[in-house]
């Protein structure tokens, strides 16, 4: 029953953000708040053995397996994080005027209401119960890039929530034909993962091939894959910066989950083939689309977001190769991209306060950079090079291994990947030069330096500390935690 | 006999009138028309829902039109009626890539195509065995299909909204027709509705008017607390 905790947790918390007077303790309050979940994930961890199920009400709808405490963990760190930051950065939004102070309840309240949801979601043994979550993260991240409430956040959030629900509607359908699946072959039907996993190779592939599709536009969406990524480069650019690292760092995850589990069941079956053909297109086609308009991209924060779509198209590559090598890499990447992601995201929102246009609809113009705000901008560099693939950093591992696996399917598509991979490189570096050079013109009037506080300082450089180490240190422990993950979902020993 | 035939032309009945609200809500400009037209829709596949269960003795469809009774042709309705007077939004005019009378065309090549993928997919269960469940599951998709229509080519979030509420008729035909789903997942997927409704409709509040006027709207209809002054 120790995921009662979380929901216990999240309550206790709201509470607090309802009743609690002091901006400065509410601010506390959410870095405590998610510190707790972590320590509660931690205690799982520690005298949790995996899988288990049996660890929250109900029987069916929750286990605990290595692959969603990984991700629970991992999405903890960046909530961690980013509530960490959230303080400093809504203070100032509060100073300029975009955020009301009467909404910085609404905001903690979305924000820790949004963590319950995706934790819960990697918990979920029951598909359905997965479904509900995922939308409920869809609608309250949304309300998170909302609560601005300027046009462009509005116009962003009812982009978002329609382009993502509307898909996770066809992965409703995804689930019914689950479902129908099950009962044609067991006689009962069942939504339970676990059940599925067991029985999933003796299920008509059909019926079965076509669940998958409907499942993977919902997800596909939630992950920002191709075709359904339009929603995400404007929600996470538009997004105050703590909730566009929550978004790209955490949230992105739990699309590629539902990928990654609903394959798992496929994989099984004798369309195996067909699907990886599905998934290597739209991973193809994701990759290129963000390297593409990451060339002459104007915004730092568009930039980042559609380096996640690139960073998220590599997964389907990966995961269509279908591996155990493959997929692997793909878990590792998961968890490089979301910290080094969160980590540029809060580091690009320093530079986002210094240098904001008073038009919301216009992009910074960054000048005097190391001037003005010279730990943010060697955030943004390294963090540039750490999403980029340079050694040290645990990207240059990934990106490497899941080019040798695509290797193994074509040298055509490993061509094609690396060109893409090569342009979005580009495009970041491109950018960089050409805006971290710039300085203000000498008669008119140099900005102001705007304070950063310590409390969004150290997020992006503990963030970059721990990827940093995560590169240089692989431990044979972690090896074999991703390599259990790896065998737990069925694709067999690396 | 005469009842299995009876209950037949019903059913058919309500397949037709479920296609034809469709082809509305593509169609159609006036808001509150839309809105009745969704209300229509929903009390169809209430009445489908009834129907099915009177034939197969299952309790849960009962309970599956009872919901939706009560959740899309009473409250959630409602809900949107009260939004739709507050901005004095009446009409829709605008439309984005698709005019009408394509989307239509549009709508029925998708229905085609449904129709024969789905065949495929479902052959050896369904589409011989029993004929109606599989006709019912192909205008659920094409209705799923037809309510993201909406949404791409309507401009005003409103309209996206009932574009979506269709969306998940089509879901719901689609689930009757085919399985019977555990009826907490028809539950869940009413509160995912509401919730996004609500959502969506605050935000729309927002989106037809200045950022001043949008918090005086919030503020004068109580959409959610102001509470400025405790902090």
């Amino acid at each position: 029953m120790i995921l009662l905790a979380y929901p216990l947790i999240a309550v206790a918390a709201i509470i607090g953000f309802i009743l609690i007077p002091s901006r400065r303790i509410l601010h506390l309050l959410a870095a405590v708040e998610s510190a707790a979940i972590l320590v509660v994930t931690g205690i799982l961890i520690l005298t949790v053995p995996l899988p288990a199920t049996g660890i929250g009400p109900g029987s069916g709808f929750f286990f605990a397996d290595l692959f969603g405490v990984f991700l629970v963990a991992v999405s903890g760190v960046v909530f961690f994080f980013a509530s960490l930051y959230a303080g400093g950065y809504t203070e100032r939004l509060m100073e300029t005027g975009e955020l009301k102070p009467s909404r910085l309840r609404l905001f903690y309240i979305g924000l820790a209401l949004l963590q319950l949801f995706v934790t819960l979601a990697f918990f979920a043994d029951n598909l359905g119960l997965f479904w509900i979550l995922v939308e409920l993260t869809t609608v309250f991240s949304a309300l998170l890039v909302a609560i601005l409430a300027a046009r462009e956040n509005i116009d962003a959030a009812l982009k978002y929530i329609f382009t993502v629900s509307t898909a996770t509607l066809f992965s409703f359908a995804g689930v019914i034909f689950i479902f129908e699946t099950a009962r044609s072959t067991l006689g009962e039907g069942t939504l339970t993962w676990t059940v599925l996993m067991q029985h999933a190779s003796s299920f008509p592939p059909t019926l079965l091939f076509a669940a998958f599709v409907f499942l993977f536009i919902g997800f596909a969406a939630k992950s920002g894959i191709f075709p359904f990524h339009t929603w995400l480069p404007d929600a996470h650019a538009k997004a105050p910066s703590a909730v566009s690292a929550i978004l790209s760092g955490a949230l992105l995850n739990v699309g590629i989950y539902g990928i990654i589990r609903a394959f798992a069941l496929v994989h099984q079956t004798a369309f195996a083939e067909k699907i990886s053909l599905i998934l290597i297109v739209s991973g193809l086609l994701s990759v290129g689309v963000a390297a593409f308009a990451m060339l002459y991209q104007t915004n730092l924060k568009k930039l980042i977001a559609f380096s996640s779509i690139e960073n998220m198209g590599l997964l389907p590559l990966g995961i269509g190769v279908g591996s155990p090598l493959a997929l692997f890499w793909v878990v590792i990447h998961m968890l490089a991209h979301s910290l080094t992601k969160a980590s540029l995201f809060l580091s690009a929102g320093v530079l986002h306060r210094q240098y904001r246009s008073p038009d919301p609809g216009a992009d910074d113009q960054i000048v005097d950079v190391f001037d003005l705000q010279p730990s943010a901008a060697w955030g943004v560099i390294v963090g540039t090079l750490a999403i980029a693939g340079t050694p040290p950093f645990p990207i240059f591992y990934t990106k490497f291994f899941l080019l040798t696996q695509v290797a193994t399917v074509s040298p055509w598509l490993l061509a094609a990947t690396l060109l893409l991979l090569m342009i979005a490189v580009a495009g970041m570096a491109r950018f960089l030069i050409h805006e971290f050079s710039a300085r203000s013109d000498a008669s008119a009037q140099k900005p102001r330096r705007y304070v950063v506080p310590l409390g969004m300082r150290l997020p992006f450089v503990l963030l970059i500390a721990i990827i940093t180490v995560q590169g240089l240190w692989f431990p044979v422990q972690e090896v074999s935690v991703f390599s259990q993950i790896v065998a737990g979902l069925g694709f067999g020993g690396v | 006999m005469t009842d299995v035939s009876f209950i037949d032309v019903i059913v058919r009945f309500i397949f037709v009138a479920v296609v034809i609200t469709a082809v509305f809500l593509i169609s159609a400009r006036s808001l509150p028309f839309l809105l009745q037209t969704y209300r229509l829709q929903s009390l169809l596949l209430a009445v489908l829902a009834g129907v099915f269960s009177f034939v197969d003795g299952s309790t849960i469809l009962l309970w599956v039109a009872a919901l939706t009774v009560v959740s899309k042709v009473l409250v959630i309705p409602y809900f949107i009626e009260e939004i739709q007077e507050r901005i004095s939004i009446r009409r829709d005019l605008e439309f984005r890539y698709l005019a009408p009378a394509s989307s239509i065309l549009v709508s029925i090549v998708l229905f085609i195509g449904v129709y024969l993928s789905l065949g495929n997919i479902l052959s050896s269960t369904y589409a011989q065995a029993r004929p109606m469940f599989f006709f019912g599951a192909v205008i659920g998709i094409s209705l799923m299909l037809m309510g993201m229509l909406v949404i791409f080519s309507r401009r005003d979030a409103i309209t996206k909204v009932l574009g979506y509420l269709s969306m998940e008729n089509g879901v719901l035909l689609f689930g009757i027709c085919v399985t019977e789903l555990p009826f907490i997942m028809d539950v869940t997927i009413m509160i995912d509705l509401i919730i996004l409704v609500i959502l969506t409709t605050i935000l729309t509040v927002g989106i037809d008017s200045t950022i001043e006027a949008y918090e005086e709207k919030i503020r004068q209809y109580s959409l959610w607390t102001v509470r400025e002054d405790a902090l």
